[in-house]
């Protein structure tokens, strides 16, 4: 029971802390926050997702926000008004463009289709080395982005998709990114999870043990386009809108400094990244709009936002390259070590190497 | 160091007695690694391979392990070909090794990183951990399997390495310099694993090692490499007699 407990308290733990962020929000009627807190904890199950690759495989994926693209439009096609997608998408299959689908089936297909995606991309570039990987990860984006503002008859090209329904809110919200956190704490506790991290710790010692690395890197490209996926889904049923470029550059960019701000060696980084992050950019943002000191008026200049986020990402850089989490899994009971999920504190780092040619 | 306690042997995958190099070339960009050697490690010995820095050696092990596919010769698990075999292949087909430069997971605890290597071949969790246990056991470190990998003394990371080479027991393991930096202690110690090996798994030995006293002691067999050539091989006391050896070798090691 002690080692049950111990073994499964960060996900609980951080369940719960992100529960209690929204139901302070709810019973205190901030709701001048509201968009904020379903943003947030949309980037949580996104950032996690990116988490369950990049943490694990210690590759790093610049590409995972092209997932999140493929879910909203998956979304979008499914639930957006008939009488907008057979006048603007009348390149979608009849059985979308004449039916409007329920929220459910609507994230299952946010879930799948990133999924199958995935399989297909990861079976072509996961062989690469980790460099190499990361580059086409960064080309997978670029295509996807051009893709879909392209194919007009399908995505609305770089005009929005419009009039899909927004069932979501914050609580809906919490369970997703409940639901993300469990999955990527079972994978990372997983044999898949075990064997994947050695793959991160030395590829050439994990080939010697018996590891097919390219399989589990894949295994887990296709869970994380999966969860990501399902955030793009959130996404477009909170937004009520698409438009590519929401997916691109921008977001690819903040999703990464959430995690290596977090720390990437850890799922617990993956989510106090998010909440850190979110919260200094709010803070800069309503110090871009002012407010009064006495009887002066303090104001940041604009783009302090961004500035100060790009700060953030270096100053940690330097002095914390492991992130906020120190690649440390939050814990309020000890176990047997062993039995904790086992945080690679230089994942980061590691991630920059190249898998060395010689074997020696 | 008593003599290591017994750890029942997992049945491999291949019941080859012999693991061959008949004829082996390697090279790199034109430059010849090892140039037309021939070696069997017998299952029930401790084969000895020597040389100078550069010799082959490795190059050798990473030819008997896929990590590197021969320029010309062959390599055989028994009576296997193993012509296009991944390193995974190997290690499923009984033939491990451990790594000059150690190559622990150095973020993993120790039981880790034993266990990996059972669970990449198949082991449940729960069997994986017991014959985990069981191996850290046999090297030594029981007591320590819940530290971190990295933070481990230098002989603790080899005798590490070597445990999760044997943790499900191969028919042959190739051990590229595992007693490199130790003292003449800890070679003790090792020299007493080692041997054990042949007798306790029924697992041939391969063993690269610069120590004379280490290779010497522990070997039945002996073979000497030199800028990718076959010296000689034969007893540790035949070697040690060998004209030329002496003269290329030893002599310059002392
Ligand atoms: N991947 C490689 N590429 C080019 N040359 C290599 C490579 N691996 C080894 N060599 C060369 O092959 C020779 C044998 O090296 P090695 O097998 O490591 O020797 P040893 O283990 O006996 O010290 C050396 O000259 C080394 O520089
Ligand atoms: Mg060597």
């Amino acid at each position: 029971m002690h080692v049950f407990v111990a073994r499964h308290q960060t996900p609980v733990l951080l369940i719960v802390l992100l529960g209690a962020a929204v139901a302070i929000s709810e019973v205190g009627g901030l709701d001048a926050l509201q968009v904020t807190l379903v943003e947030m904890l949309i980037r949580v199950l996104v950032v996690v997702g990116l988490y369950v690759f990049i943490g694990n495989s210690g590759v790093i994926s610049f590409g995972q926000v092209g997932f999140m693209c493929i879910g909203a439009y998956a979304a979008g096609w499914a639930t957006a008004e008939p009488s907008f997608k057979q006048v603007m998408l009348q390149g979608l299959p009849e059985l979308l463009q004449e039916n409007q689908f329920s929220f459910p089936l609507a994230m299952a297909g946010a879930i799948l289709l990133p999924a199958i995606v995935a399989l297909l991309f990861g079976f072509a570039i996961l062989r690469l080395n980790g460099i190499a990987a990361s580059i086409a990860t960064f080309a997978f984006l670029i295509i996807v982005n051009s893709i879909y503002s392209n194919w007009d008859s399908v995505t609305a090209g770089v005009s929005s998709l419009i009039g899909i329904p927004t069932p979501v809110g914050p609580w809906v919200a919490l369970a997703f990114a409940a639901g993300g956190i469990l999955v990527a704490h079972l994978f990372q506790m997983s044999r898949y999870g075990l064997l994947l991290r050695a793959t991160r710790e030395d590829g050439v010692a994990a080939k010697a043990s018996g590891v097919h690395s390219v399989r589990m890197r894949l295994l887990a490209f296709v869970l994380s386009a999966a969860l990501v996926g399902a955030g793009g889904g959130l996404y477009a049923q909170f937004l009520g809108i698409l438009t590519v470029d929401t997916f691109y550059l921008s977001l690819s960019f903040i999703t990464i400094a959430m995690l290596v701000v977090g720390g990437m060696g850890s799922l617990t980084g993956a989510v106090a990244g998010v909440i850190a992050v979110t919260v200094i950019v709010q803070l800069l943002r309503f110090g871009e709009r002012g407010f009064p000191v006495g009887s002066a008026l303090f104001k940041l200049p604009v783009g302090s936002g961004e500035l100060g986020l790009g700060l953030l990402l270096a100053l940690i850089l330097i002095f914390r390259p492991n992130g906020l989490s120190g690649g440390k899994e939050l814990a309020l009971i000890r176990g047997p070590r062993e039995m904790m999920p086992e945080g690679g504190a230089v994942a980061g780092a590691r991630a920059l190497q190249d898998d060395s040619n010689a074997v020696a | 160091m008593t003599e290591p306690s017994a750890v029942p042997a997992d049945p491999t995958n291949t019941d080859a007695a012999e693991l061959t190099v008949d004829d082996l070339t390697v090279r790199f960009e034109g430059l010849a690694a090892i140039s037309g050697v021939s070696l069997t490690v017998e299952r029930h010995e401790v084969f000895g391979l020597i040389g100078p820095n550069g010799a082959g050696k490795t190059t050798l092990v990473n030819c008997l392990t896929g990590f590197q596919a021969p320029t010309g010769g062959r390599v055989l698990v028994g009576r296997e070909s193993t012509v296009g075999w991944s390193p995974m292949q190997f290690r499923e087909m009984g033939v491990a090794r451990t790594f000059q430069a150690g190559r622990l997971f150095k973020d993993m605890s120790v039981l880790e990183n034993v266990e990996v290597t059972a669970v990449g071949l198949g082991l449940g969790r729960r069997r994986a951990v017991e014959r985990g246990r069981a191996i850290l056991d046999w090297v030594g470190l029981a007591g320590k399997t819940s530290l971190r990998a990295g933070a481990l003394a230098y002989t603790d990371q080899r005798r590490l390495a070597i445990a999760r080479a044997m943790v499900l027991p191969p028919a042959f393991v190739l051990l590229d310099e595992p007693a490199a930096g130790m003292s003449d202690a800890e070679c003790e110690g090792l020299m007493v694993l080692v041997s054990s090996i042949p007798r306790t798994f029924v697992c041939g030995v391969l063993l690269i090692e610069h120590n004379m006293r280490v290779v010497m002691g522990v070997s039945h067999r002996v073979h000497v490499l030199d800028g990718g050539k076959t010296l000689a091989e034969g007893t540790p006391a035949e070697i040690q007699r060998d004209q030329a050896v002496l003269a290329a070798y030893l002599g310059v090691e002392g």
